[in-house]
């Protein structure tokens, strides 16, 4: 299987200098358990931050040289279609750019590809030309989706770690320089600032209310008091806490 | 409880005889009353008092009480609660909840809340596009159901964009959840519209969000497509809307390019704690941890503890629950002899609902608690298991 895996120019979350985004380093390692052939592919004005990555298990990295003011979608679109890929694997978002997750899906669009989100796990399908995604979702629950390859699958911080870095390995891998697609990005009407943490919404607490009543609001009941059962033999004790567990539906009878 | 206030100030004012220099006042005139009622707190204290324990026990919240009266047949006059009827709306703004399962998520709420911002800023109405309960409530003027069965995210796009397409909507709202981000991406790259994804503040002049990891804010007038993330904007609290359903003749929508998808419920055992739907912890009132242990499993829960329960080494660290510890998302949190310190309370904070068994009715876990059992764990968990093994049996 031919699988090619979207990286990207991405920041470190706490020191903020160039670095490869985790999720991506996280693909690597589902595409290289998968086995096949994986190919690293990165638009962008430079792709030295990236060579990390090759100690990450990635054996290629190819690299479609763009300016900083160009789309990299156009060169990754070209570098798809060229590469005739079986997968192609990117991060849920990036992590220094833009970050919105949008990427992937312009692609999978223009590609005609069908997008699998969020993956956790990868594995052959049942069928031959077929793949089975583990998809994550909220709370440990996973979906399995079975896709027929060509597909474009993005992967979720809950997949396996990626692999250690390994110093031979980001030695022996090579990286191949090639020239992109001039594309200037579209203009906006977006306004940019440095950030401004604000502060998260705390529930019922009023805009403006002393420290004390945040602390109420934060650790007081929901729904302001509920039953009380004082000194009960153990055995309503018990009757009452399963009724009450089946009522708000988190204990699924047998 | 009931006698009228005194106020000595408004009766020396009644008393006042008007003109003349000196004040002077007529003693004989009768006093305005306030109709302020005058506190009893004797009556306060017999109210709050739990019957039936040996020892003197008041229940400050009073909930007994609250309970024996709730018991009383509720007064009849009950104000008819108004509903809130845009008739002839300027526009739409409309709402994609997640709503898994029927019901609203929390964030759902603030999406609808959101939504009313904008839709209030110019006379116009939300479009939910779910069927839900409690739609009425939450804000929603307009229902629509999106006719897809199942997971298929790529017809569920091709359905909203009928909409957009067929209907006068100004802004479409999208929760930045798993399925709802994944859903404002497809629908985005189909319509090759901006989106502005995970906006953490919303007003009607201006959308913000972060981006280059938190370095860089992005704002804008809000365009049409918008995802939001959670704890954002409040829920709508106002008065209630009518949750009108409307009809739509959605065009033919092909089939997405999913075989097969299958649900995989979490395995309660190993899901980290961050993440659990219903956490069993046990606090320094557990004695019998074989007891405990046994209660989770059958329960199908996933474990917790309070800090001293983890410090002595009688549970893991990472089963810890509270500020130093995990700061929970569960559904519910069944509490077995935990106290309830602040910081204990803080990782509860999010769950809807609490359970709490303890030895003492002054315990802050039990007025934290929607169903508080006074008893002493290490009888009630037995009898708990007792219980869940009949059934399983019989
Ligand atoms: C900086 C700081 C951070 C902290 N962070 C955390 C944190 O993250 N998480 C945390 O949990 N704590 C934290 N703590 C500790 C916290 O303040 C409390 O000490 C701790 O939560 C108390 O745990 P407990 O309720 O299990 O024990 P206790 O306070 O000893 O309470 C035991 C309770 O069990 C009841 N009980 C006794 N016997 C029985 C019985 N047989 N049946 C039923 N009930 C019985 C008692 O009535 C009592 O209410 C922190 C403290 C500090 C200073």
């Amino acid at each position: 299987m031919r699988i090619a895996v979207l990286l990207s120019a991405g920041r470190h979350a706490v020191s903020g200098r160039p670095a490869p985004v985790p999720v991506e380093l996280q693909a690597i390692r589902l595409a290289h358990d998968l086995g096949g052939e994986v190919t690293g592919l990165h638009a962008g004005p430079d792709a030295a931050p990236l060579k990390d990555t090759l100690g990450h298990g990635l054996p290629r990295l190819v690299h479609h040289r763009i300016t900083v003011a160009d789309d990299p979608l156009p060169s990754l679109a070209a570098a798809l279609i060229e590469g005739a890929f079986d997968l192609v694997l990117a991060g849920r978002t990036g992590q220094g750019g833009e970050d919105t997750g949008l990427l992937p899906y312009a692609l999978a669009r223009q590609l005609s590809l069908p997008l699998v989100p969020d993956a956790a796990a990868l594995a052959e399908g049942p069928q031959s030309g077929t793949l089975s995604v583990e998809q994550a979702l909220p709370r440990g629950a996973r979906r399995r989706l079975v896709v027929h390859v060509p597909a474009l699958v993005t992967v979720h911080p809950a997949a396996p770690a990626a692999l250690p870095f390994a110093f031979a390995a980001a030695r022996r891998g090579a990286v191949e320089a090639r020239p992109g697609l001039v594309a200037p990005r579209a203009p906006t009407q977006i306004e940019e600032r440095p950030y401004r943490a604000r502060p998260k919404l705390i529930a019922k607490a009023a805009a403006g209310a002393s420290a004390a009543e945040r602390l109420k609001a934060a650790t007081e009941a929901a729904s302001g008091g509920g039953r009380l059962l004082v000194d009960p033999l153990p055995e309503e004790a018990a009757r009452e806490i399963l009724t009450h567990l089946r009522d708000i539906g988190v204990l699924r009878s047998r | 409880m009931t006698r009228p206030r005194k106020n000595p100030r408004t009766e020396r004012a009644a008393h006042r005889v008007e003109g003349g220099a000196r004040p002077r006042f007529d003693l004989a005139a009768t006093a305005k009353e306030t109709g302020r009622p005058r506190r009893d707190p004797r009556g306060e204290e017999r109210l709050a008092l739990v019957p039936g324990t040996a020892r003197r026990r008041l229940d400050r919240t009073q909930r007994i009480a609250a309970t024996a009266i709730s018991q009383a047949p509720a007064p009849s006059a009950e104000a008819a609660p108004t509903v809130r009827i845009i008739a002839e709306p300027a526009y739409l703004v409309a709402v994609v909840p997640d709503a898994s399962g029927g019901r609203l998520t929390p964030h759902d709420r603030q999406l609808l809340g959101a939504a009313r911002i904008l839709a209030d800023a110019g006379g116009g109405a939300v479009l939910a596009l779910a069927e839900a309960d409690d739609l009425a409530s939450a804000g929603a003027d307009r229902v629509l159901a999106l006719p897809v069965a199942g997971y298929d995210p790529e017809a569920k796009a091709l359905a909203v964009q009928a909409i957009l397409a067929g209907l006068d909507i100004r802004h479409a709202l999208f929760p930045e959840s798993p399925d709802g981000g994944d859903l404002a991406r497809r629908l985005a790259a189909m319509t090759g519209e901006e989106l502005f994804a995970g906006a953490e503040s919303l007003s009607p002049k201006a959308v913000t969000r972060a981006a280059q990891g938190r370095r860089i804010e992005q704002r804008r007038a809000p365009p049409r497509l918008i995802s939001i993330k959670a704890d954002a904007v409040a829920a709508h609290s106002g008065a209630r809307h009518e949750a009108r359903p409307v009809e739509f003749g959605f065009p033919a929508i092909a089939l997405g390019a999913i075989l097969s998808a299958d649900f995989i419920p979490a395995d309660p055992a190993k899901v980290s704690l961050a993440e659990a739907e219903f956490v069993v912890s046990a606090g320094n009132g557990v004695s019998d941890f074989n007891a405990f242990r046994a209660l989770v499993a059958a329960l199908n829960a996933t474990p917790g503890a309070s800090r001293v329960v983890c410090d002595a080494g009688l549970m893991p660290r990472a089963a810890q629950v509270g500020a130093s510890g995990t700061v929970l998302e569960a559904n519910c949190y069944f509490a077995l002899g935990i106290a309830g310190a602040p910081q204990h309370l803080q990782g509860v904070a999010r769950c809807e609902h609490v359970v709490a068994v303890n030895t003492d009715l002054h315990a802050a876990m039990i007025e934290r608690a929607g169903l508080a059992v006074v008893a002493d764990a290490q009888q009630v968990m037995p009898a708990l298991l007792k219980l869940l093994d009949k059934e399983a049996g019989g």
